[in-house]
């Protein structure tokens, strides 16, 4: 990727999060309730209409639509994403307060769903139609047809409460308060990597070159780990790359399930008590990460392969 | 006739899984006929039974008979899945070809609002919209089918963008036929059978999506009978009546598995690469 | 054959799979002894430096008791703040930083003395002045559902140092103010520190001082080294929240917390009272779990509310529905307390068919045949908002499939606690939700005042004249029997006009696991870290 392509994708981003941006706001626009009353009653008071109207006022609400979207856009270039009306904080400090233990929680699961689906997936293609490659394969089934909520439930069920090896409740800090809720997550995830790795690996053991090299006699372990391997996992890092972003956005439920205090949890605590600014901002935050990681993987796919350096 | 037992013969995997498949939506249609109870007649008296020959699943915490209820879900999870996936392939499909078609700035439009929302992680948008719109199964299919149509739009202008500039296309327009024809006569066939096996892949993951749903509270609402929403009602009860959360997770869990190897093996038969 | 193979194994793993599962299954009865193992194994670590694992439900987003009441009962609930008063058992009052008190003849001026050397966790002396700073933060920034004035409306306070007296002039004689200073609206802060943050970090005279506050997540707690009433049991607490009840019992069982209050699934508080290795105190209902009737919408028809009534089982609801959490009962105050329950008389007594007699002699029936009756053509359709706390969503999905069964329509919504309650105070719901300690302040006045029509509280719009005369004699009168003989009168016109939905009179649990002793729960719902709870020996 040159600079050109790379200046090109950044006013891509821009375009794209203006949209989303617009798109949401729109959407709290039209959505049922009156944001003043709301915000009144969030701190428990039902005030007269004129306050109401003073307020609305005061607030711009009586404003047209886009002057209204272009004042709320401004503040969030500016930083201000507006403050939380159930709680009179500025949304960043929320936001930021919950940004780490969903990274730490998303990055977890990474690296769990990795353990369990490189080994797995090679398992699977190296003993290609063997039992173990239809054991492998049943997993993944299994795996990616499974809700995950549901597998939460189970293992907080099992492990948790019945085995007391984790704790119950993933509120507050501590390592161990993640494992159970990361490995919901791996759970699918490493369902359909496992698949990735079993394809990819046999589509590089039907390659030439490990013809050539067996037929130079090479050890089957070397010609597996020297070659095929590294070739084999270069397309992962897209992938990773894509997941990590969707784990960010995607960790609600599992949150929910294990009181874990992150952001999707907070997502999910703002649109039920009607929360506009914090869902506002919310959407806008996990789309420019998602943006944002998409590009990197992008660019680090550049370094990692020469070989798209040429295509390009 | 013949063909049809050779197709069976050449096929058994397909066959095997479209008939589960249809045994299915079987139950989902025949539910009021199989299901032994009323879903929604509650005895209050006889909450948190443990299954018995009288309720086979148990019953939930209202005393209402959890095996009647996992029958009716399937109407419920079935309908909204297979619905969404109907929405969105259908959606997806004529944007992607109408993008891949014309090019130009109706590619652009198109093509940047599919940016838009490939960038929201499906949930997110899907939580935030059900929870402005309020809580209810349409609005989680609306929700849910707003984030996932970009792939199906993805999909089919690639493949558009493969023939557009084929030189039977360009025959076509010299002849004067007319752009609507060319878009059904070419572009159409060209994308189906693909976007097919995509779709079909799709029930199942788009089945999970709608439970997780209702499962955080914005999709079906109480009483319905409606799998996600059962598991949640049974999580408080884990670890006293697990049959409550049991039966229910079975039942996704079963359904999935049936559309998601139909799925492959439907991609076996019309022999799709996998993309 | 390869694909038979392969659909071979896909059978075999499905049938691994669930037999994994069953075979948990079968071994969740052994479980329970490895789940008290872990318990007592944390146990061993607390010794050194004792620390208290508690989970609880969190009400309230901030801890300053200016911004909601939920916040005012979590400093004193957390052993952060204390009033000048308390409650005992009985719901008498017990001098606390007060020590004595006189009050004038008339009942309007009261000069109360405060105790000497109490400290605030920060070192700093609560005198008069200090009370009194503390007490004009409160008033001045008085909103929301915190309202000191409606407890203390004064005319004048004045404090004198010297003579370590606080003096309050009432704009209204009080029969006694000493109950309403025991209301935690009144908890007494420091306020005099420079960077003032009651919202996360209030600095109070209880047994236990903030360390680390996290909305919605976490209080840490360690012991106030000037506590001024005896020795703190514990170094540190740990207040983890947790919402969900069952949560809160997986969560004692597996050795996450050592103490908890209120498991309100039915089948798991069974569970624990079974246990040897949990003390469970249950303190008999003061609390009474009722929906409003907003007469401000459909139900103002009292054909309508009256058959809802008699649909309803109350007695099943309290026994099954919600497994004997709740007492049932048909007036809004508990059958426990000496306001003459027994001489009540339930009009609407269960009876279905009775129910569905009075609607269909109403000609509210069912004419299009979608299983809901309609009242001039449009369907019967409640909105009942709850939340999800004391069993309230049980009760309500309870209310909600019976009421269907006579044809009357009803959407639940369940919100988190600010919201249902905001919603509430703007008046968008047929019936909601709530949960009242119905003696807060040690007699019925405040919560009576729900359904007089002339109080701010009044959320249900309900207005009857003999309810508010009667109310009325509550509010002037001192003398006892004419009291009671008011309060039996306002409960029996709320029977009478199906003014309210009871559903039956709580019953509160602490729950603690074999290394905490002297976890009990109090009539008044406001103490729950007391010194009593200590390590077991």
């Amino acid at each position: 990727m040159n600079a050109k392509q790379l200046g090109k994708r950044l006013l891509q981003i821009v375009v794209v999060l203006i949209g989303i941006s617009f798109f949401t706001f729109i959407l709290t626009y039209l959505a049922p309730g009156d944001p003043v009353r709301i915000m009144y009653s969030a701190s428990g008071t039902i005030p007269s209409e004129e306050v109401l109207d003073a307020t609305r006022e005061e607030m711009g609400l009586n404003d047209p639509v886009l002057v209204q979207y272009g004042r709320w856009l401004s503040g969030c270039l500016h930083g201000d994403f507006g403050t939380s009306y159930s709680n009179h904080k500025p949304v960043v400090q929320l936001l930021l307060a919950r940004l780490w233990p969903t990274i730490k929680l998303a990055l977890t699961s990474l690296v769990i769903m990795l353990a369990i689906s490189v080994p797995f997936g090679m398992l699977a293609a190296v003993y290609k139609n063997s039992p173990i490659d239809y054991l492998v394969r049943g997993f993944t089934f299994l795996g990616v047809s499974m809700p995950n909520f549901w597998v939460g439930l189970l293992l907080l069920y099992y492990v948790a409460l019945q085995w007391g090896l984790l704790p119950v409740v993933s509120t507050g800090s501590g390592f161990k308060k993640v494992i159970l809720p990361a490995i919901t997550l791996a759970f699918a995830m490493a369902a359909k990597y496992t698949r990735q790795v079993r394809t990819a690996v046999l589509e590089e053991l039907n390659q030439d070159y490990v013809t050539g090299a067996r037929a130079r006699g090479i050890k089957e372990s070397v010609i597996l780990w020297k070659h095929v391997f590294p070739n084999a996992l270069l397309p992962l890092i897209t992938m990773l790359g894509l997941s990590l972003g969707s784990l960010l956005g995607g960790t609600a439920v599992v949150e929910v399930i294990f009181t874990y205090q992150g952001l999707g949890n907070l997502a999910v605590s703002a649109i039920t008590s009607y929360d506009y600014p914090l869902i506002q901002g919310y959407v806008l935050w996990i789309a420019l990460i998602y943006m944002v990681i998409n590009l990197l993987v992008d660019l680090s796919y550049n370094l990692i392969d020469p070989r798209m350096r040429e295509k390009r | 006739m013949q063909g049809f037992v050779t197709f069976i013969k050449k096929n058994k995997q397909f066959t095997v899984f479209a008939i589960l498949a249809i045994l299915v939506i079987l139950v989902a249609v025949l539910a009021p006929v199989i299901a032994p109870q009323d879903p929604y007649a509650s005895e209050l008296k006889n909450a948190l039974q443990a299954p018995s020959s009288e309720h086979w699943f148990g019953t939930d915490k209202l005393g209402r008979d959890i095996f009647s209820r996992v029958i009716y879900g399937a109407r419920t999870s079935l309908t909204s899945a297979l619905l969404l996936v109907v929405i969105i392939f259908v959606l997806g499909t004529l944007l992607g070809i109408l993008a891949g078609y014309f090019g130009g700035w109706v590619d652009m439009v198109i093509m940047r609002i599919s940016d838009m929302m490939v960038s929201f992680p499906g949930m997110v948008l899907a939580i935030a919209v059900a929870g402005i719109l309020g809580a209810s199964t349409k609005n989680a299919v609306i929700a849910i089918a707003a984030v996932s149509w970009t792939k199906y739009a993805r999909l089919a202008r690639s493949l558009v963008l493969k023939i557009r500039h084929k030189d039977y296309v360009y025959a076509a327009v010299v002849t004067g036929s007319k752009t609507g024809y060319i878009l059904y006569k070419y572009m159409l066939p060209n994308v189906m059978t693909t976007l097919i096996v995509t779709a079909a892949t799709d029930i199942g993951s788009m089945m999970l999506e709608l439970a997780g749903l209702s499962f955080l509270g914005f999709g079906a609402q109480a009483p319905t009978a409606e799998w996600g929403l059962m598991l949640n009602e049974g999580r408080a009860y884990m670890q006293y009546a697990p049959w409550m959360m049991l039966y229910p997770g079975l039942a996704i869990l079963i359904v999935v598995v049936v559309f998601n190897l139909l799925g492959d093996s439907l991609r076996d038969v019309l022999d799709v690469r996998d993309e | 054959m390869r694909k038979l193979k392969k659909l071979a194994t896909i059978a075999l793993t499905a049938v691994m799979a669930a037999s994994l599962l069953t075979g948990c299954g079968g071994s969740s009865s052994s479980g329970s002894d490895d789940s008290t193992g872990s318990g007592s194994s944390s146990s061993s670590s607390s010794e050194s430096s004792s620390t208290l694992k508690f989970g609880c439900l969190n009400y309230s987003e901030s801890l300053d008791p200016a911004n909601m009441i939920n916040a005012a009962w979590a400093n004193s609930r957390y052993g952060i703040g204390e009033c000048l008063f308390k409650f005992n058992d009985d719901m008498t009052v017990e001098e606390t930083l007060c020590d004595s008190y006189e009050v004038s003849d008339d009942h309007i001026t009261w000069t109360l003395h405060i105790r000497e050397g109490v400290k605030f966790s920060n070192g700093n002396d609560v005198t008069p002045s200090a009370v009194q700073a503390c007490w004009e933060v409160l008033y001045a920034n008085e909103e929301g559902s915190s309202t000191p004035t409606k407890y203390m409306d004064y005319e004048s306070m004045e404090a004198d140092d010297e003579a370590m007296t606080l003096t309050i002039t009432l704009k209204e004689a009080q029969a006694d103010l000493t109950m309403n200073l025991a209301y935690p609206v009144f908890v007494v802060l420091d306020v005099s520190v420079d960077d003032l943050d009651l919202d996360d970090n209030p600095i109070g005279t209880g047994p236990y001082a903030i360390t680390s506050y996290s909305p919605n997540e976490s209080v840490s707690l360690a012991a106030n080294e000037y506590y001024w009433n005896g020795e703190v049991p514990y170094d540190n607490v740990e207040i983890t929240f947790i919402d969900d009840s069952s949560t809160k019992a997986m969560a004692l069982q597996s050795g996450d917390v050592n103490l908890v209050e209120n498991v309100t699934t039915a089948s798991d508080l069974e569970a624990l009272e079974s246990d040897d290795n949990y003390t469970v105190s249950i303190a008999q209902g003061v609390r009474c779990g009722f929906a409003y009737i907003n007469q401000d919408g459909i139900l103002a028809d009292d054909t309508l509310r009256h058959a809802i009534m008699k649909a309803l089982d109350d007695e099943t609801m309290c026994e099954i529905t919600v497994g004997g959490m709740y007492t049932e009962g048909y007036s809004v105050l508990p059958s426990g307390l000496d306001y003459g329950y027994d001489e009540l008389t339930d009009v609407d007594a269960y009876d279905t068919d009775a129910a569905i007699a009075l609607l269909d002699d109403a000609g509210y029936v069912d004419t299009d045949g979608d299983g809901i009756r309609e009242i001039n053509g449009e369907n019967i359709s409640l909105n009942y908002i709850t939340y999800d706390s004391r069993c309230l969503t049980d009760f309500a999905a309870a209310i909600q499939t019976t009421l269907s069964d006579i044809g009357i329509g009803v959407t639940v919504n369940t919100l988190d606690a600010d919201s249902e309650w905001n919603q509430m105070v703007a008046g968008e719901y047929d019936l909601c939700s709530s949960n009242w300690t119905t003696v807060g302040n040690g007699d019925p006045t405040e919560y009576l005042a729900n359904w007089y029509s002339k109080s701010d509280a009044n959320y249900c719009n309900y207005a009857n004249d003999e309810f508010d005369a009667a109310y009325e004699v509550l509010l002037t009168g001192f003398d006892e029997d004419e009291r009671t003989e008011a309060i039996k009168t306002m409960q029996q016109i709320l029977i009478d006009d199906a003014a309210v939905v009871v559903h039956g009179y709580y019953n509160s649990s602490m729950i603690a696991d074999s290394t905490v002793t002297g976890a009990n729960i109090h009539t008044a719902d406001y103490y729950w870290l007391t010194t009593e709870i200590a390590p077991a020996e």
